[in-house]
């Protein structure tokens, strides 16, 4: 990619004896919406942090927009941190000015940018009280106001949706695609692998540090082909566990998801279903991203 | 923007947010106004305790004694004919209070007078019937022998003795008492200064991580800019409320002038004539507290910002290490001895401010913010002594804030796990 944004090349960091980043490389394009998966523990949020010059790498390099991470290069990023907070005896409008400011805004800016991203979520009428005061949907929207009211060409989302109310969830997910379709670059680390699928352009599977598969979503998932079978049916779903060569990812009372392992005939399976339950819907699908993370960890970590 | 507008931005928000929050406001009227309580309620629950008549018999085998003590005070002193074996029986019957014996031989200077009480007496009670025997007893003796006026009055005549401190530079001080009282409230106020505003930077440091609003900060300026200016912030937070209170206080005396000539005019004295009333209203109003030369201002304000400066790295560093306030207490155990040990000292050091002990913990970093605004309030301090420990001081607090700044690097970014001493160590030799 000639136009990228970041790019990490070779990063390590170690804490004590354990390595949290080994030796990682990837780039992001720009207008991209990239995701950072794995479960908890796997370098996801390290990254993140060394991204925002908060560590720095131990090796290796990383630059955002051609330039080495520094002072400057945090006055391009936005970042939405995990578990996040704000100073809670604070007013709204004095901390969203603050945190722009120490992001390099002026003053007058920072409040023109405040209110128009505060009247765009309806949240004007708060900017005079405490964010303690406010109830905890409210108190996320600030914080997003926070992460993207200095203008950010990259925006860094850690877990963005973790604890939203489904109405924040989908005002979020809207801006975040106004967001990448106006030119910026989007960082998005989740363990929960089905919001990726609905959002990424890109992803990054990361697992104990190392990436272990990273690429354009939609390439990843077709060059694995249709391997897998969603099956929805009304019945007894104990005949699932008889079925031979499938790895079972997702089982509900009238609902499966169904990986095809070698040896695997879909229509043995159709007519074994059947034979069990009355079947729904039958359908031959790429497989979900769960089911590629783990299947590209098994054959990392060979047992 | 450059990194120096941001580091005036934190200190700017450390600053302004705390010296608008009502902790601030409420603790800058309330401390003073709790100091002046601590000093007057003592007085207050005397007088109201006093309230009950209290009443002691005397059997007097003498003749005289008893006579000279009921007239002193009647109500206190009740003479008793009754043999002391009945007044033995009554006091354990609880009927009275207590009772006094005066034995014959006291005139002749032997023997003692004998106080029998339920053991509720108390130490007022005992100390003025052991004054009163002593002086009634006396009084008899000498008018026995005709004692000359003369000779009454220099045995009871006060012999003062000035206390006045001389300079090297020739300049005479008085009232010695009043510089060492001064030194315990200025090493009081420190002590509590450092203690008070250590544990804001803590509890602040503390907070930021918990809300993980560190992590945003962080990602915009150096975690090292953020504790300095908080650290700076708070600082000045600090010396605005001393501010406050001087000129508060420099207002209330200038008032209070002739409040207290008013106070001490209607005092003990109130019983005597106009025109010695008059006299001692005269006297209050010259009253003034002897001068606090700049060299004590100055040392105060320095020792309070140094101590405050290697206190608040350390609080930091705890701070960093701990995500709620009731895991921080053993962490904060050893700084919380460096704070109390000098107050141990404080009066021995202010007891004898030139020896060797007090010189040499006056010197040592961790003890000088208490002990020598203490020493230098009573004595003028060699300046070879205030200007290493200042130097040792800094150096002291540049080392420490190094240390601390790299366990609070590592610190704020772990969670969910308390850290030990070890944890500290290790994360402050990783780079």
């Amino acid at each position: 990619m000639s136009d990228s944004i970041v790019r990490f090349k070779g990063v390590t960091k170690k804490f004590g004896d354990t390595k949290a980043v080994n030796d990682v490389s990837f780039e992001v394009g720009k207008g991209r919406i990239f995701g950072l998966l794995g479960p908890n523990g796997a370098g996801k949020t390290t990254s993140i942090r060394m991204l925002t010059y908060i560590l720095k790498p131990d090796t290796g390099i990383i630059t955002v927009f051609g330039t080495p991470t520094g002072p400057e290069t945090q006055a391009r990023l936005g970042y939405l941190p995990e578990e996040r907070g704000l100073y809670k005896k604070m007013k709204v409008g004095e901390q969203l000015v603050y945190l722009a400011r120490l992001r390099g805004l002026s003053r007058e800016d920072a409040r023109k940018r405040i209110r128009y991203w505060l009247e765009r979520f309806g949240a004007y009428e708060w900017i005079g009280q405490e964010v303690g005061e406010l109830s905890k949907g409210m108190q996320q929207k600030i914080q997003f106001v926070a992460t993207i009211a200095h203008d950010p060409d990259c925006l860094i989302f850690d877990e963005p949706f973790s604890g939203l109310d489904p109405i924040n969830s989908e005002m979020l997910k809207d801006v975040i695609l106004e967001l990448r379709d106006a030119g910026k670059t989007i960082f998005f680390a989740t363990h929960r692998m089905e919001q990726v699928e609905q959002i990424c352009d890109d992803i990054a599977l990361f697992n104990k540090g190392r990436l272990i598969l990273n690429g354009e979503l939609d390439k990843i998932r077709s060059s694995y082909g249709l391997n897998s079978i969603r099956l929805r049916f009304t019945g007894d779903n104990r005949f699932l566990s008889e079925l031979k060569n499938v790895r079972i990812n997702n089982k509900s009372t009238n609902f499966a998801e169904l990986r095809l392992l070698e040896g695997a005939d879909d229509q043995a399976i159709l007519q074994q279903a059947q034979s069990h339950v009355r079947v729904r819907g039958f359908e031959l699908v790429q497989p979900s991203i769960q089911e590629i993370f783990i299947d590209t960890v098994s054959r990392e970590t060979p047992s | 923007m450059i990194q120096k507008e941001k580091l005036l931005l934190i200190i700017q928000r450390e600053y302004l947010t705390r010296l608008k929050s009502k902790i601030f406001i409420v603790s800058t009227i309330l401390a003073p106004v709790v100091m002046i309580l601590l000093l007057v309620l003592p007085a207050v629950i005397q007088t109201m305790s006093g309230d009950r008549v209290r009443q002691f018999l005397v059997f007097d085998e003498t003749g005289v004694v008893g006579q000279e003590l009921v007239a002193s005070d009647s109500v206190y002193y009740q003479l008793t004919e009754i043999n002391p074996d009945s007044l033995r029986q009554s006091l354990m019957l609880g009927e009275m209070e207590g009772y006094l014996v005066v034995p014959h031989e006291l005139l002749d200077g032997k023997g003692s007078a004998m106080f029998y009480h339920g053991g509720t007496a108390g130490m007022t009670v005992t100390s003025r019937i052991r004054s009163d025997v002593q002086r009634v007893v006396r009084d008899i003796r000498l008018d026995r022998l005709d004692t000359p006026a003369e000779v009454r009055q220099i045995l009871t005549d006060r012999v003062e003795t000035e206390n006045l401190t001389i300079t090297p530079e020739g300049e005479e001080a008085a009232d010695s008492d009043f510089y060492m009282i001064l030194g315990f409230i200025m090493g009081f106020i420190i002590y509590g200064a450092m203690f008070g505003y250590g544990a804001v930077i803590m509890r602040s440091v503390m907070e930021e991580k918990t809300s993980r609003i560190v992590e945003v900060v962080a990602s915009s300026v150096r975690p090292f800019e953020l504790l300095v200016g908080k650290v700076t912030g708070v600082a000045m937070l600090g010396l605005t409320q001393f501010v406050i209170w001087a000129a508060a206080g420099a207002v209330l005396m200038f008032a209070a002038g002739p409040v207290i000539a008013l106070f001490i005019g209607t005092g003990p004295q109130g019983a005597e004539t106009a025109a010695a009333d008059v006299a001692v209203t005269a006297e209050a109003a010259s009253f003034s507290i002897p001068a606090i030369g700049p060299m004590i201002w100055i040392s105060f304000v320095l020792f309070f910002l140094l101590g405050f400066l290697i206190y608040s790295s350390l609080f930091a560093a705890v701070g960093s290490a701990v995500d709620q306030e009731s895991d921080s207490q053993q962490l904060q155990l050893p700084i919380i001895m460096l704070i109390i040990i000098p107050l141990m000292f404080l009066f021995p050091v202010s007891d004898d401010p030139a020896s060797r002990l007090a010189v040499t913990l006056s010197m040592i970093p961790f003890f000088a913010p208490i002990l020598m605004p203490v020493r230098m309030a009573v004595l003028q301090i060699p300046f070879w002594q205030f200007g290493v420990t200042i130097l040792i001081m800094v150096l002291t607090f540049t080392l420490l804030m190094w240390m601390s700044a790299r366990i609070y690097r590592t610190g704020i970014l772990m969670y969910g796990k308390k850290a030990t001493f070890r944890e500290l160590w290790r994360w402050m030799r990783e780079n």
